[in-house]
């Protein structure tokens, strides 16, 4: 009995030093160790803020911060925060880790996510370095690639907002759609702030974009940065507008439309893809067309995706510019293909003609349904110059 | 359900594609030891299996109960050898007291079991993948199960080798590790599947 | 050469009673991390410092140790040391940690160092068992490495992470993975048995010789195995 007590003393004893040598083993690893392991996991972080000692991620709950914003980082040492922001890139959506330094400059960004563009442009990031607002405002964009670049940019700037905004200050974090809607609304308070935008099929001199409210109390005009209420009789409802002529002219000139329709299954040629087609009192034209994106890939040959053509309803003076676009259907692949009905896309063909029609930015990671667009435009300028011959 | 698919595929993947002797290397040495034999290989088997339950179950606790909370991770490998060895050394001692006939089934291999890296390794490795509880007993059941598999396969193979006429070098030992690297290529084959089995 | 010489128990753990080649102890280790020669290296030192020092404390305390609870004290002393490497590894070579991940921590459960203690550093002073924790460190250093270097070299195309570019067409992809590792395992031994004519070696089967366990195991194999030596 008195042996095992003996035993078991002894077995302890030997526990307790090899455990005070791991304690004190410990204490000289675990910082390091610890260390080791921020590295880790701030090796993304050291990317665009390579000055920084360590990071904390910030709780944003207390903050309005811009949408794009998904986690902040502060440098612990008051360097300034790391802010990683999700934006809708062209097409698909783009993840940017932007350093942000104390005083308000670039240290650094990088595109986290993979897209087709930016992996091109690997060290576009770079070009924001040491850069505030305005300098990143300035940055070069890659040619043929505005849409990818400006969501870039607008990532930036949200990150400098967002560092402002942590650091106390104030700044306007309202997206753009959230401004147009404020604009429209404060134009013509009696739209009730829900407004559609309107189809242009006239030419109107002097006004960017018609705006219909959906209650039917009117219009607003948006001329450059100024947007005007007109009331359904016609009349202006925004006060100082300095050419009011111009407003009344283009108001009056949408409210007086009458269409004809036109029968297109007279015209064998236009038949195949040519879905409607119309003709103003004008002398413009409204027609729809479709053509073979992703859905249809290898031209008009079925293809088991989807087989759906992409439509889009084109309005364009009888000379062939083009007065106003929109998608009207299309089964494109998610998330990539289905960026053909943002307006940021079929916008880009107003005011076009034949001739420079085609020199608009593709949807990155989506030839084919860039081409398929690209290929409805172009028919509807075929079925214009067939439909002006004539009637048949 | 979802939990559930989580569990077989923790199962699956621990017998089949993750299999502790054929592809982690871990319990190489009573693999190769006791496996002359089908009815050792059972038992080694079984026994390892039932450790490693028990083992798990004990040392799961510890960790998150005890050594999280008195931020003393450090000493997990000494606790948990400790406890392996323990609990070996109990469960031998019950078999022998209670049921004679199975401690000559399974208890003649738990001395063995003690240094099985297997046992140790699965412990370690349920805390390292961050398994619940019920995710870290699945996973140690399908450990044990492929260890018995493993060892019941190769058992035959070598009751085959033993008939056979091995040049000289390769006599015992080499030969029997090539046919255990043949046991692990086709092993190998079940990798993807437990993956993509509920795509 | 005297076999009580100091050199002798130094070269000995190296060459005649090479723990992995010849011994065939520490199986685990030699097949999961020789797919590298950089893991199979710093699995060698490591093991090699566990070795050296569970070896000189467990015979400065020796006598102290009572026999009743030998295997359980080992065990904890092996189980510190581990866990000293490791943690000194994971602080000071955090790309090492990496590589070998858990199997830093079977290095416990490795049958060479509790073998050794229980076979030599219990019953020799501390210098001898110092110096035989340093050979079976250096024997299975170098077998693994020697294992890693064909596993890496044919299989990878590549030499501790430098590619090789000759080789860059003839890799045997498999030489990396689990089949691979056992299969150049048996190959090596077969290679030993060649080179000594087949008298070093005198195992037919897997070796209970060094088991720390055989003292108090019952299974046949070894007891079958203890006949037949």
């Amino acid at each position: 009995m008195k042996k095992s007590i003996r035993n078991i003393a002894v077995f302890v004893c030997i526990c307790g030093v090899i455990t005070l040598l791991l304690a004190g083993t410990n204490l000289i690893t675990a910082p390091i160790i610890q260390k080791n392991q921020n590295n880790a996991a701030n090796a993304a972080l050291l990317e665009v803020m390579p000055e920084g000692t360590g990071f904390e991620a910030l709780d944003m709950g207390g903050y309005s911060l811009p949408a794009t914003v998904t986690e902040v980082h502060k440098e612990t040492a008051g360097k300034g925060y790391v802010i990683k922001l999700t934006t809708a890139g062209y097409g698909s959506d783009m993840v940017i880790m932007c350093g942000v330094s104390a005083d308000g400059v670039v240290t650094g960004a990088v595109c986290l996510s993979s897209n087709e563009t930016l992996g091109k442009e690997k060290t576009y990031g770079e070009n924001f370095m040491d850069k505030d607002a305005n300098g990143v405002e300035a940055v070069d964009t890659i040619a043929g690639a505005t849409k990818t670049t400006d969501a870039y940019k607008n990532a930036v700037k949200d990150a400098l907002n967002t560092a402002i905004i942590l650091g106390g200050g104030t700044v306007d974090i309202r997206t753009e759609e959230e401004i147009l809607a404020d604009n429209l609304a404060a134009a013509l308070p009696a739209g009730d702030k829900k407004f559609t935008k309107l189809f242009l099929v006239e030419v109107v001199e002097g006004v960017d974009a018609i705006y219909v409210a959906d209650n039917g109390a009117g219009y607003v005009c948006v001329v450059g940065e100024q947007f005007v209420g007109v009331d359904a009789q016609g009349a202006l409802v925004t006060e100082g507008v300095a050419d009011a002529a111009v407003i009344t002219d283009a108001v009056a000139k949408i409210k007086a439309t009458t269409y004809k329709e036109i029968d297109v299954t007279a015209y064998s040629d236009l038949a195949a893809y040519v879905l409607s087609a119309k003709k103003t009192a004008s002398g413009n034209y409204v027609v729809e067309t479709k053509g073979a994106g992703y859905g249809i890939k290898g031209g008009d040959e079925y293809h088991p995706a989807s087989n759906e053509y992409i439509v889009v309803r084109v309005s364009m003076t009888a000379d062939g510019k083009i007065l106003d676009c929109v998608t009207v259907s299309q089964a494109e692949t998610d998330g990539l293909g289905d960026a053909c009905a943002s307006e940021s896309f079929y916008g880009q063909f107003v005011g076009k003609t034949a001739s420079d029609y085609a020199e608009i930015d593709a949807i990155s990671g989506a030839t084919l349904t860039t081409n398929g667009y690209k290929q409805a435009v172009q028919r509807a300028f075929d079925a214009v110059n067939v439909l002006k011959g004539g009637d048949r | 359900m979802e939990m559930f698919k989580v569990l077989i595929v923790i199962l699956l993947s621990s017998v089949l594609v993750d299999n502790y002797v054929l592809s982690r290397f871990l319990g190489i040495c009573p693999f190769l030891g006791v496996s002359k034999k089908l009815n050792q290989a059972i038992g080694m088997g079984v026994a390892v299996t039932v450790v490693m339950l028990i083992a798990t179950a004990a040392t799961w606790p510890i960790q998150y109960f005890v050594l999280d909370v008195l931020k003393l991770g450090y000493l997990q490998n000494i606790v948990f050898i400790l406890i392996i060895a323990a609990l070996v050394q109990m469960l031998e001692l019950l078999l022998k007291r209670f049921s004679p006939a199975l401690y000559k089934g399974l208890g003649v291999y738990l001395p063995l079991i003690t240094t099985n890296c297997a046992v140790l390794g699965v412990t370690i490795n349920n805390i390292i993948d961050g398994y619940s509880f019920v995710e870290s007993m699945v996973s140690s059941l399908g450990c044990g199960l492929g260890f018995l598999l493993a060892m019941v396969l190769f058992s035959g193979l070598r009751s085959r080798i033993n008939e056979s006429n091995v040049p000289a070098p390769f006599k015992g030992l080499a030969v029997t590790l090539i046919a255990a690297s043949f046991v692990s290529l086709a092993f190998m084959g079940f990798g993807g599947i437990v993956e993509n089995m509920f795509a | 050469m005297n076999k009580n010489s100091t050199f002798f128990v130094l070269v000995n753990g190296i060459i005649k009673e090479n723990p992995v080649l010849v011994l065939v102890l520490g199986t685990c280790p030699t097949l999961a991390t020789t797919n590298t020669v950089n893991g199979a290296f710093g699995m060698g030192i490591a093991a090699l410092a566990v070795l050296l020092c569970s070896n000189v404390f467990i015979s400065l305390l020796r006598k102290i140790i009572p026999e009743t609870m030998r295997i359980p004290s080992y065990i904890v002393i092996i189980a510190g040391f581990v866990t000293i490497v490791k943690l000194l590894v994971q602080a000071f070579l955090p790309n090492l940690y990496a590589t070998l991940g858990v199997y830093l921590d079977l290095i416990t459960v490795n049958c060479i160092i509790l073998g050794r203690a229980e076979m030599f550093a219990n019953k020799n002073p501390v210098l001898k068992s110092a110096l035989d924790g340093l050979g079976m460190g250096l024997g299975f250093t170098v077998a693994l490495c020697a294992m890693a270097v064909i596993r890496e070299v044919f299989g990878a195309a590549s030499f501790a992470g430098v590619p090789i570019s000759f080789m860059e067409n003839f890799k045997i992809e498999f030489l990396t993975k689990a089949p691979g590792g056992l299969l150049v395992y048996g190959l090596l031994i077969a290679l030993v048995y060649v080179l000594t004519k087949g008298k070093a070696p005198a195992k037919t089967s897997f070796s209970c010789a060094g088991c720390p366990n055989a003292s108090h195991c019952h299974v046949e194999t070894c007891s079958e195995k203890g006949a037949e030596e």
